[in-house]
């Protein structure tokens, strides 16, 4: 065996070690380590030469980089998230078919990452990574799962979102489904402050999700202090502010005019 | 054998005639010699005429045809032509009639233009691809485009414009487009290097196909938005470009934009591709749907789509009336057309809109009802759900209303008087905008004959006129390298 590649993979096998330890702080160590070492490997995209070892190389870096995107979930941290998914995705695009089989690992990072364009409410770049795969693959509980989380958010349908934090299909789904509920939280108070004229503080910390009276006070003064709380109601009144009396827009209307006399003065 | 044959082919030309052949080769001479004026004078405008009369004999070409013309047009034994005559099938056994042999002799003395030889090396491309000749078509049309990297002419830009795109064609019949994606990048460079507008347009076109057939609209987008525009050269691919933009906006979510760019697509589009406009239309439909807007009858009913568009009338059907139930057995009737036309994805985006639309419904014709009435009327599965859908339809605008947590009831506003708000004024004036600018367009766009004030010279006159300063030109530059 190359040792190039003996090397590596003892790596990742203390790297694999330290993770099941959950020492996250050597496995980040480990793992930049080992993505230095991975950049010999001339086999790896982009530049995909035919070497001997091309498909162990392949399915060597394939691994880390899997393994590097759950640790990233692990320490929650999205940027680094990001980086390695990007780093990874050429593995399953464009070496996928011809060069290696289908990793079990590959959905559900899919999906996860789907989740992650969620969170951050990248809603178009969540539909363009959704054109990319096959039928099959939408059929798949992972990708399921966050195809349907994103319709009934888009639908309004929050309490649904919140059910599926339940039925999570991996168990790295749950930091981005925590992290969805608070995103869910803030869109309740957006819809609540526009739909309603006042509600109980019961219904509101019911609807808001909070455990406690004393949560939901906290949540209103930081986020939404327009809102008033008076007599065991909360009013979203005041946010709503009536209607500026109407303006005659002055200034627009000469500007129109005066660009229809000039080019009617064109034509004639 | 090859040489063989070879052998025939170049001593017989003239013998590999059928009896209705002539007056189709005789056109194809008439186009060469339209092709021979322009590459003198420089006049882009009569290749393109050259190319336009060429479609028109597309249906008529035959090898026997085409070998004889391509002896007309190249020199015999240059690697063109051999090349070239090696792609066409021998008709050998046909009876022969002699009267072409002549001018076959007289072309072969003289010195062949590039022009000519792309305008050979296309002729036969298009004829290899209606033959169904895909293999031999992709050899050919990647001779033709190593060829033309190496040529650096203002009049060839419409003939390889043509090529690019025929080249693009047959590696998509053979389903291997991924293969030739750098090959395109690579002469979108050198277009873009020379100047050469059209072929940049045409690639543009190209790549972007290239990357939607794989639904690569990431790349798609980020290629789009960096590579240079200018005013667009051909009509056709411009309806291409904006059909291709308005998909990828689609999938982005901005479908303000995308309908604009699919309807005017669709209107640009010349009355004969009807398969293009259907795709618009398909797409625009979809769009126009997400947008909460219902598209006319007439759409379904335009001449030759009815048949095609019947799966999207009924889906719009559904979303009209916003009944969940029948819009669910709509999808899956006709699953398999949405999956082939690749709109599956957004057809599951368009649930929401069904709702949204039934909860309009429901909120004009009520101005005050139970919340539970509302999921049943919607068929949601809980009241929970409806109260949230209602309270996020109320944030987006979609309907005016107030809920009602402690009575669980949905209570609606009155409709202001749009008369009294600017609405109309701003409608006015958009119209007004349209028909200004499209009179200045008018204006713009009037062509007028060159030199016509000036004294009339005949063709034959300017080309003298022209050669003499073509020569003097030469002397010139001879003279500046002399001093050196």
């Amino acid at each position: 065996m190359d040792p190039q590649l003996t090397e590596v993979s003892q790596l990742f096998q203390r790297f694999n070690a330290a993770f099941i330890r959950k020492d996250y702080d050597s496995c980040a160590n480990l793992l930049s380590q080992l993505k230095v070492l991975l950049t010999k490997f001339r086999s790896l995209p982009p530049l995909f030469e035919n070497t001997p070892n091309a498909e162990n190389e392949l399915l060597l870096a394939r691994e880390i980089y899997e393994q590097a995107v759950v640790l990233s979930v692990k320490i929650e941290d999205q940027d680094a998230f990001e980086r390695d998914f990007f780093q990874l995705k050429p593995y399953y695009t464009d070496a996928g078919s011809s060069r290696l089989p289908a990793s079990p690992q590959e959905y559900p990072i899919l999906g996860l990452n789907l989740l992650r364009l969620l969170v951050q409410n990248r809603i178009a770049e969540f539909h363009t990574e959704l054109e990319l795969l096959s039928a099959s693959a939408l059929e798949n509980p992972c990708i399921k799962h966050a195809v349907e989380l994103e319709q009934s958010f888009m639908e309004g349908a929050y309490n649904r979102v919140l059910s599926a934090r339940q039925t999570a299909p991996h168990e790295t789904y749950v930091y981005f489904m925590d992290l969805l509920a608070k995103t869910v939280r803030d869109e309740i108070a957006g819809c609540s402050e526009k739909a309603y004229d006042y509600l109980s503080i019961n219904d509101a910390r019911q609807m808001l999700l909070f455990s406690s009276d004393q949560e939901l006070l906290e949540y209103i003064q930081e986020e939404h202090p327009e809102w008033e709380v008076k007599n065991g109601f909360v009013f979203f009144q005041k946010a709503k502010e009536s209607a500026p009396s109407k303006e005659i827009p002055s200034l627009q209307l000469i500007n129109q005019t005066l660009s229809y006399a000039r080019e009617l003065e064109r034509i004639v | 054998m090859t040489q063989d044959v070879e052998m025939k082919e170049q001593a017989a030309p003239s013998n590999s005639l059928t009896s209705s052949s002539p007056s189709t080769l005789q056109h194809l001479k008439e186009i060469a010699s339209l092709i021979e004026t322009a590459a003198y004078d420089r006049e882009i405008r009569r290749i393109l005429r050259a190319v336009r009369l060429t479609m028109a004999l597309r249906r008529k070409l035959k090898p026997s045809v085409l070998s004889a013309f391509i002896d007309f047009a190249l020199t015999p034994g240059s690697e063109a032509h051999s090349r070239l005559s090696s792609y066409l099938p021998k008709e050998d056994e046909h009876e022969m009639e002699v009267d072409t042999a002549t001018s076959a002799v007289q072309a072969s003395a003289k010195h062949t233009l590039p022009e000519l030889e792309i305008y050979c090396y296309w002729l036969v491309l298009i004829f290899l691809i209606d033959q169904k000749k895909y293999n031999e078509a992709k050899a050919c049309s990647s001779a033709s485009i190593a060829r033309l990297k190496n040529m650096n002419r203002r009049t060839v830009d419409v003939l390889a414009a043509r090529l690019y795109f025929y080249y693009s064609l047959c590696y998509e019949l053979t389903g291997d487009l991924a293969e030739i994606r750098g090959n395109l990048l690579a002469l979108h460079r050198i277009a873009t290097l020379r100047h050469d507008e059209l072929g940049q347009e045409t690639l543009l076109n190209l790549l972007l196909r290239n990357y939607l057939h794989y639904n690569l609209y990431d790349q798609a987008e980020k290629l789009r938005s960096k590579a240079p525009r200018f005013e667009a050269h051909s009509n056709q691919q411009f309806c291409r470009y904006l059909f291709y933009l308005g998909k990828i906006r689609t999938i982005q979510l901005e479908y303000t934009d995308a309908k604009e760019c699919l309807l005017q697509a669709a209107r640009k589009a010349p009355v004969a591709a009807l398969g293009f406009r259907v795709q618009c239309n398909k797409w625009a439909i979809i769009v126009r749907l997400l947008l909460g807007e219902i598209p006319e009858r007439t759409v379904f009913m335009q001449k030759g789509m009815e048949k095609a568009l019947r799966p999207y009338f009924e889906l719009t059907n559904a979303v009209r009336i916003g009944d969940l139930e029948l819009f669910r057995s709509v999808a899956e009737k006709f699953s398999s057309t949405f999956s082939s036309d690749r709109t599956h994805n957004l057809i599951v985006r368009l649930r929401h809109n069904v709702i949204r639309t039934g909860l309009r419904n429901i909120s004009i014709s009520y101005s005050r009802i139970s919340l539970v009435d509302v999921a049943k009327k919607l068929r949601l599965d809980s009241v929970a759900d409806a109260e949230s859908i209602v309270a996020k339809a109320i944030r987006d605008g979609a309907i005016d209303a107030t809920l009602d947590h402690a009575n669980g009831c949905m209570l609606s506003k009155e409709t202001g008087d749009i008369y009294s708000t600017t609405e109309p004024q701003m409608a006015f004036n958009s119209r007004i905008a349209f028909c200004l600018n499209m009179h200045n367009e008018a204006v713009r766009a009037l062509r007028f004959p060159p030199n016509s004030h000036k004294e009339k010279e005949s063709a034959e006159k300017r080309r003298e006129r022209q050669q003499q300063e073509q020569e003097l030109a030469k002397h010139i530059a001879e003279e500046d390298d002399d001093e050196f």
